[in-house]
C-alpha cells in the first residue's frame, strides 16, 4: 500500500513539520512554511528548466550535483526572505503573528500566480528528473530529514535551543535574563525557512510540475496539524505527525471520496483526544526506560 | 562619595491619566543594599520596570556608572550587569531547575551557534563551565537536590530562591529584588535576610530591594527610599527614615508598618 | 467617467459589505472566546449552497443525488434568510465539536485553530460529496429577485440590481447586529461576557449560552455572505468560501480584533481598495488585502480601531 512515491511524500511532510516546529519551539506561531516551500520550489523549477548550465538533458534527466546546488540555493533564497520579513513580523505576538504569516503565504501565492515567468495557473512543468524512479528521491529526502533532525537534537543541548525554550515559556523573563529574544526568534524563523526552501526545491523535482497551489493557506494549516497532532514539545513529534498525516489521505484512498472528510475528522478530533500530541517528552522517557529493560 | 553605580534622575511614568512615578531621583552606591518601601501602588515595581528596561519612562533619565542607559532593551541592560527578580515569579516553568540557570548562563562563557551545532571542543568546554557554575549556584541557594525537577512544580520558597539564583547566573553588579520575602514564613524571612547578606559578600553585589516587611528592611539595608503615590518622600539610613515625620504619616503612622500584603 | 467611478465604488462597497459580514462573524466569536474560528470560510460556502438549493437549484451530475432538488424554489429573500439560519445552526455544531471539548479541558487556545479548521475541512468535503466539485450558477430569472429589474440606471450608471441588494442587505445586517449589540439586553449580555466572563457569570449571565449565541450569529453572517455572493456571482465550487474567509481575516485584523466598528470600516476599506485596482492588474487583486494587512500590522499591530494592550509585570 505504501509505495516509494508515497514514502518520499511522507518524508517531505516530516520536513515541513519540522519547519513549522522550529519557530514554535521559540513560542512563535508562524504559518509561513508554505510560502518558503513555494519560494524554494519555484526557484528550483525555474533554474532547472531555464538554466542550461545546470545540465538538464533533452530526455528530461538532471545531474545530482545540480540538484544539491538547488537545495542549497532554494534554502538560501527562502532564508533571505525570512530574514527580511522576520525582522518586521516577529515583533507581533500570538495570533497577530499567525495572521501576518498567513498574509505572507497569500502574497507569495498570488505573486507566483501572476509573475510573468512562473507559468501562471498551469505553472512550470516538465521539471527534469535527477532520478529515474521515485525510489531515487528517498535518499536525498532521508538525508535532509536526518540533517534537520540532527540540528534540532543538537539545539536542545546548546544556548540557542535553551533560549528558544525560555522564550516559549516567558519571553519577558528571558529578555531580563540577557537573552536577545529578537535574535533567537529570528534565527529560529530563518532556520525554518531554509528547511522549507530546500524541501521545496526537492519537491519540485519529485513532483515534476510546480505551481502556485503548492503553497497555500490549506498547506499552512495542514503543516501546523503535523506539529499539533504529532506533538510540539520534542522534534520527533512533528516528524511522526508529518509522516502519518501525509500518508493518511493516501491510505484512505480505498474508501473513495469520503477520505477527505475522514482526514478533516482526524484534524478535528486529534487535539481533543490528545492535546499534547502523539509524541510527548513523557512518552519518550517511558520508551527510554523500557528500552533499557527497566520498569517504570 | 564615589560615582554611584546606578542613578535615577527625575524619572516619571504615566499610564493614561495615572502618574505612577513622579520625578523620582535617587542614587545607589556600589556595594550597598538599598531598600525601597512604600504602600501598595506607590510605584515601587514601576521604578524597577523602568530601571530594568521592561517599561520605557515617560521622562527622566537612568544612568549606569554615569552613562545614560534610559530606554535600552532589557537584555542589553542585563548584559551591562543589571539583573532582577519578579514580584509574581516568572520562572521558566516548563524547564528543569538546572535549565533555568543554563538559560542565563549562555553568555558565560559565550559560544557561537555553529560551534554548538557541530558540538566542537570549545562548545563542550563551555558547556562544562556553564554546568559547573550552575551547580555552584544551586549549592549556594540550597537547590541542588531539586536540579532535575521542573521549575513549575517547586514549592513557593524554592521558587523564590530559584529566581534569585537565575538572576545571579547573569553575573550582575546590581541585583534588583522585587519582594523576595513575600509569602515566606518568619523563619524563612530570617534565612533570606542572611542569604542576601552572604550573596552580597560572595558576588560583590549591589542590591536594590523592594519589601513590605519593614523590620527586615531596617535590619538589612544601608539606605532606604520611601515612595508614596509615585513621589519619593524620604531617603536616608534606616534610622533617618524611621524618624522622618512625612514617612510616619504616610506609611508607618498608619499602623500597617508590619506586613501589608 | 463619473458613471464608471460610481459603478466601481458601488462594486467595491458591495464586496466590502460581504467582507464586513465575514469579519463580524469572526469578531463575535473572538470577543467571547478570544479565538479565531477557522471554519468561517466553510460556513460561507455552506450558506451559498443552501441558498442555491432553497431557491430550487438542482444537484449536478457529480453530486450524491444527481438531479435532486426542491420541487418548488423559495423566493430569494426567504431562501437567503433560511440559508443564513441553517449556516448558523451548523456554526453551533462546529462549536459543539471543535470548541466546547477544548474549553472543558482548559486546553491551549492554539488548539482551536486546528480543530476549527478540521471542522472546515469536514464541511467543505461533505459539500463536495453532496454537490460535486463543479460550479453552479443561480437561475437568473426576474422572479428570482422578487420582480425587480436586473439592471437599474442610476445617474447614468447601469448598475446590476443584485449588487445594490448585496450592499443594502449586508449594510442592514451589520446595522441590525451593531444596534442589537449596543441596545438590547441580549446584546449587552454578550458584550459583558466578552469583557469579563467570570464577572458576567456572577451577575447571572449564562456565558455558555452567550458562546452558543455568538457561534449561531457568526455562522449566520457567514452563510448570509455566501448566499449573497452566490446569487450575485456564482458558486465556483465547494472551496469558494475559503478565500472569503481569509479576506475576512485580513479585514478583522485591519479593523482591530474584537472591534465591531473596526470590522465594518475595514470591510468597506478593503472592498473599495480592491475595486480600485485597475483591470490590467486584476490578477494581483487577491494579494492587495494581505499587503494592506501586512502594512497595518507593522504600523499598528492592534489594528486601526483596536485597543492596545499592555503586559502586566
Amino acid at each position: 500500500m505504501i509505495d516509494n512515491g508515497l514514502l518520499v511524500q511522507m518524508l517531505l511532510g516530516a520536513l515541513l513539520g519540522l519547519s513549522v516546529y522550529l519557530p514554535l519551539a521559540a513560542g512563535q506561531l508562524s504559518l509561513a512554511t508554505p510560502a518558503f516551500y513555494a519560494v524554494g520550489g519555484t526557484l528550483a523549477a525555474l533554474l532547472s528548466t531555464r538554466w542550461s548550465a545546470l545540465g538538464a538533458t533533452a530526455s528530461g534527466g538532471f545531474p545530482v550535483p545540480s540538484l544539491l546546488l538547488e537545495l542549497v540555493l532554494g534554502g538560501l533564497l527562502a532564508g533571505l526572505l525570512a530574514l527580511l520579513v522576520g525582522r518586521l513580523v516577529l515583533r507581533l505576538q500570538g495570533i497577530y503573528l499567525a495572521i501576518a504569516t498567513i498574509a505572507l503565504v497569500e502574497i507569495v501565492r498570488v505573486a507566483i500566480l501572476n509573475l510573468p515567468f512562473t507559468g501562471g495557473a498551469v505553472g512550470i512543468f516538465a521539471i527534469p528528473q535527477p532520478f529515474a524512479t521515485a525510489a531515487g528521491y528517498l535518499l536525498p529526502a532521508l538525508a535532509l530529514l536526518a540533517l534537520a533532525g540532527w540540528v534540532c537534537q543538537r539545539l536542545e543541548g546548546m544556548p540557542l535551543g535553551r533560549a528558544m525554550a525560555a522564550i516559549r515559556d516567558d519571553e519577558l523573563a528571558a529578555r531580563c535574563m540577557g537573552i536577545d529574544t529578537t535574535g533567537a526568534k529570528l534565527t529560529a524563523f530563518v532556520l525554518s525557512a531554509v528547511l522549507a526552501g530546500s524541501t521545496g526545491a526537492l519537491a519540485a523535482h519529485f513532483l515534476n510540475t510546480w505551481n502556485a497551489r503548492q503553497g497555500s493557506f490549506d498547506a499552512s494549516i495542514t503543516t501546523l496539524a503535523f506539529v499539533i497532532l504529532g506533538g510540539s514539545r520534542t522534534w520527533l513529534g512533528p516528524v511522526v505527525g508529518g509522516l502519518l498525516l501525509t500518508a493518511l489521505p493516501e491510505l484512505l484512498r480505498p474508501v473513495g471520496d469520503v477520505r477527505l472528510v475522514l482526514f478533516g475528522l482526524v484534524i478535528l478530533l486529534g487535539p481533543v483526544l490528545a492535546p499534547q500530541g502523539l509524541i510527548t517528552p513523557g512518552l519518550l522517557e517511558r520508551l527510554g526506560r523500557w528500552g533499557e529493560g527497566g520498569k517504570p | 562619595m564615589s560615582q554611584p553605580l546606578l542613578e535615577v534622575r527625575d524619572l516619571s511614568r504615566r499610564f493614561g491619566g495615572l502618574l505612577a512615578l513622579d520625578r523620582v531621583s535617587l542614587a545607589v552606591q556600589p556595594g550597598e543594599i538599598f531598600g525601597l518601601i512604600g504602600p501598595n501602588g506607590a510605584g515601587k515595581t514601576t521604578l524597577f520596570n523602568l530601571i530594568s528596561g521592561v517599561t520605557p519612562p515617560s521622562s527622566g533619565a537612568v544612568l549606569w556608572r554615569g552613562a545614560a542607559i534610559t530606554g535600552q532593551q532589557p537584555h542589553r541592560l542585563n548584559r551591562l550587569g543589571l539583573a532582577r527578580t519578579f514580584q509574581n515569579l516568572r520562572l521558566f516553568e516548563g524547564l528543569s531547575v538546572l535549565d533555568n540557570l543554563l538559560v542565563p548562563l549562555q553568555r558565560h562563557p559565550r559560544t557561537s551557534t555553529a560551534a554548538g551545532v557541530l558540538n566542537s571542543a570549545s562548545h563542550r568546554r563551555a558547556e562544562r563551565q556553564r554546568l559547573d557554575t550552575a551547580w555552584q549556584l544551586l549549592e549556594e541557594l540550597g537547590l541542588s537536590a531539586l536540579a532535575e525537577r521542573q521549575a513549575g512544580t517547586l514549592a513557593y520558597g524554592d521558587r523564590r530562591r530559584l529566581e534569585m539564583a537565575r538572576a545571579l547566573a547573569t553575573r550582575p553588579a546590581l541585583l534588583l529584588l522585587d519582594e523576595p520575602a513575600a509569602g515566606l514564613n518568619p523563619a524563612e524571612k530570617d534565612q533570606l535576610c542572611e542569604l542576601i547578606g552572604a550573596l552580597r559578600q560572595r558576588h560583590q553585589l549591589t542590591v536594590m530591594i523592594i519589601e513590605h516587611h519593614v523590620p527586615l528592611l531596617m535590619r538589612l539595608c544601608d539606605r532606604l527610599a520611601v515612595l508614596d503615590f509615585g513621589v519619593r518622600i524620604a531617603l536616608g539610613t534606616p534610622e533617618e527614615v524611621r524618624r522622618d515625620p512625612q514617612v510616619i504619616e504616610a506609611y508607618l503612622g498608619t499602623g500597617t508598618g508590619g506586613n501589608a500584603s | 467617467m463619473i458613471e464608471a467611478l460610481l459603478q466601481t465604488l458601488l462594486n467595491g462597497a458591495a464586496s466590502g459589505g460581504v467582507y464586513a459580514l465575514v469579519a463580524l462573524g469572526y469578531t463575535l466569536v473572538f470577543s467571547v472566546l478570544g479565538v479565531i474560528n477557522f471554519a468561517q470560510g466553510a460556513l460561507f460556502s455552506v450558506g451559498g449552497y443552501l441558498t442555491f438549493l432553497l431557491m430550487g437549484g438542482k444537484i449536478g451530475v457529480n453530486g450524491a443525488l444527481p438531479g435532486w432538488g426542491l420541487p418548488e424554489g423559495l423566493p430569494f429573500w426567504l431562501a437567503l434568510l433560511l440559508a443564513a439560519a441553517g449556516s448558523g445552526l451548523i456554526g453551533l455544531l462546529v462549536e459543539r465539536l471543535a470548541f466546547a471539548p477544548l474549553r472543558r479541558r482548559n486546553a491551549e487556545p492554539l488548539l482551536a485553530l486546528i480543530t476549527s479548521l478540521g471542522a472546515g475541512v469536514v464541511l467543505v468535503n461533505l459539500l463536495q460529496l453532496l454537490m460535486g466539485a463543479e460550479g453552479y450558477a443561480f437561475p437568473q430569472s426576474t422572479d428570482a429577485l422578487a420582480g425587480l429589474p436586473d439592471v437599474l440606471v442610476l445617474g447614468g450608471a447601469r448598475i446590476r440590481t443584485i449588487q445594490l441588494l448585496l450592499l443594502l442587505i449586508s449594510a442592514a445586517a451589520v446595522l441590525v447586529l451593531s444596534l442589537w449589540l449596543d441596545r438590547s439586553k441580549g446584546g449587552r449580555a454578550l458584550r459583558a461576557v466578552a469583557e469579563d466572563a467570570t464577572t458576567a457569570q456572577l451577575l447571572g449571565i449564562h456565558s455558555e449560552a452567550m458562546v452558543r449565541l455568538a457561534f449561531f450569529l457568526s455562522g449566520g453572517l457567514a452563510g448570509l455572505g455566501g448566499g449573497l455572493i452566490g446569487v450575485s456571482v456564482s458558486l465556483p465550487g465547494p472551496y469558494f468560501g475559503i478565500g472569503y474567509g481569509l479576506k475576512g481575516l485580513a479585514v478583522l485584523v485591519l479593523g482591530g480584533l474584537g472591534s465591531v466598528p473596526g470590522a465594518i470600516a475595514g470591510g468597506l476599506l478593503m472592498g473599495l481598495a480592491e475595486a480600485l485596482v485597475p483591470s490590467s492588474a486584476s490578477g494581483w487583486r487577491d494579494a492587495l488585502a494581505f499587503a494592506i494587512l501586512f502594512g497595518v500590522l507593522l504600523l499598528r499591530p492592534s489594528g486601526l480601531l483596536g485597543r492596545r494592550t499592555v503586559e502586566k509585570v
